[in-house]
């Protein structure tokens, strides 16, 4: 292969610099996450929200956020009815991926109205590494 | 000489179609978003690089452009990784596994690890797809070009190192699609000895079959040295560029991870079919002319 001088129009210019700008980028945010990241597991914060009545049941909407380092896979999450003392009603649901730093949200079913509980309890029951 | 605009815009189109003919199958696989954000930043890091390398190595050996220098060729790599990197935010938003309000790791992994295989697409499309009359046929400045290419293509048919990168090439860009799924492993893991062994040597005779028996294009040029000894050389190469670049791949995807050895090599084995078929297929079809 000989020495030649660069031949390139401005289009080829403009691709060529989007793409310098985006892989200098792209390798910039890898290596600033990858220093900046500890391996501590995933830590998952579990809050409930307003419970909605509908026709055949009550929905409570549940957030996950993942406060760790780590995705957290196939989350198990329960959801209790308290209600003086004794549990009312349980219900659960899983979430496929929890990332790390990211926010998923759900939706849990009773029968009885989560509003006449004294407390909704919410927790984490398990998940796997990826 | 410049070239004119909608000339370079004819080989963007080109390697924007390629790049998305090629990487479609991975742009819709879950299991390569959920690789985008459970894979380590050093990880996507290594990934970005040994992408660029690969794609360094192909459009020297293997590209549209013979005459160009290595200035020529760097930068290509970079536009190729550029495009790559922006079809696949595109795509990606389109199919809603991106959105704005997920944490930049998330978004920025999935995109970077669909933009690979998007950029190797978008290098093979511009090299590969179209060519021909559009690129030599017009004026003096473009059949001349045409010529050195010829030249660089005889000089490239004695090129071990350019079968060798463009063997790796075609390994890596079918090895891809198939190496992020779960059906590898449950494969892996199901499969008797027995089978695994009639996998690799499957593999082997097809590498052997594509490279010197068949009638694809260009086959004579490998064939023609002849000889017993060239054709087992010549499988044995294939075969192990394929092994490697199945190892590669599924070690980036965490196949390995917590698995027993036998597994591991089982694994190698299994997707070692589809990259033989990439690594043998593509020394012949991924080479210009």
């Amino acid at each position: 292969m000989k020495k030649k001088k660069l031949e390139k129009n401005w289009l080829e210019w403009a691709v060529f610099v989007i793409g310098l700008v985006l892989v200098i980028g792209a390798l910039g945010y890898l290596a600033y996450d990858g220093a900046t990241l500890g391996d501590a597991p995933p830590r998952l914060e579990v809050r409930t929200g307003t419970p909605e009545q509908h026709p055949h049941n009550y929905l409570v909407p549940v957030t996950v956020i993942n406060h760790g380092d780590q995705t957290a896979e196939g989350v198990q999450i329960e959801v209790i009815l308290e209600q003086g003392g004794e549990e009312k009603e349980r219900s659960e649901f899983s979430i496929a991926f929890v990332p790390r730093g990211s926010t998923r949200e759900g939706w849990v079913a009773f029968q009885t109205d989560p509003r006449a509980a004294d407390q909704v309890k919410a927790r984490v029951l398990g998940y796997e590494k990826p | 000489m410049q070239r004119p605009i909608n000339k370079s815009l004819q080989e963007y189109a080109r390697g924007i179609a390629g790049g998305l003919l090629f990487s479609l199958p991975l742009l819709y696989t879950m299991e390569v978003w959920w690789a985008g954000f459970t894979s380590h930043p050093w990880r996507l890091l290594l990934y970005v690089v040994a992408t660029y390398i690969l794609l360094i190595g192909y459009n020297y050996f293997g590209g549209l452009r013979h005459d160009t220098g290595w200035a020529d060729v760097l930068i290509d790599s970079v536009e190729e990784l550029g495009l790559g990197m922006l079809l696949s935010s595109a795509m990606l938003l389109v199919l809603g596994r991106v959105t704005f309000d997920m944490p930049a790791s998330e978004f920025i992994g999935k995109i970077i690890i669909e933009a690979m295989t998007v950029a190797i697409g978008v290098s093979v499309g511009t090299a590969q797809l179209g060519g021909g009359d559009g690129d030599t046929g017009t004026g003096g400045a473009a059949s001349a070009s045409g010529k050195t290419r010829a030249g660089e293509a005889s000089k490239n048919r004695i090129h071990f190192m350019g079968q060798v990168v463009i063997a790796l090439c075609g390994a890596v860009l079918f090895a891809a699609n198939v190496a992020p799924t779960e059906e590898v492993v449950l494969i892996a893991s199901e499969i008797s000895s027995w089978n695994l062994l009639g996998l690799a040597l499957i593999s082997i005779a097809l590498g052997a079959l594509i490279l010197f028996y068949s009638d694809f294009t260009g086959a004579r040029r490998f064939a023609q040295t002849g000889g017993v000894s060239a054709v087992v050389i010549g499988t044995v190469i294939t075969y192990s560029i394929a092994l490697a670049s199945s190892a590669i791949i599924l070690w980036f995807f965490g196949r390995f991870e917590g698995m027993s050895l036998i597994v591991c090599l089982a694994e190698t084995v299994v997707l070692g079919l589809a990259a033989t078929l990439g690594a043998s297929a593509g020394r012949l079809l991924l080479q210009t002319e």
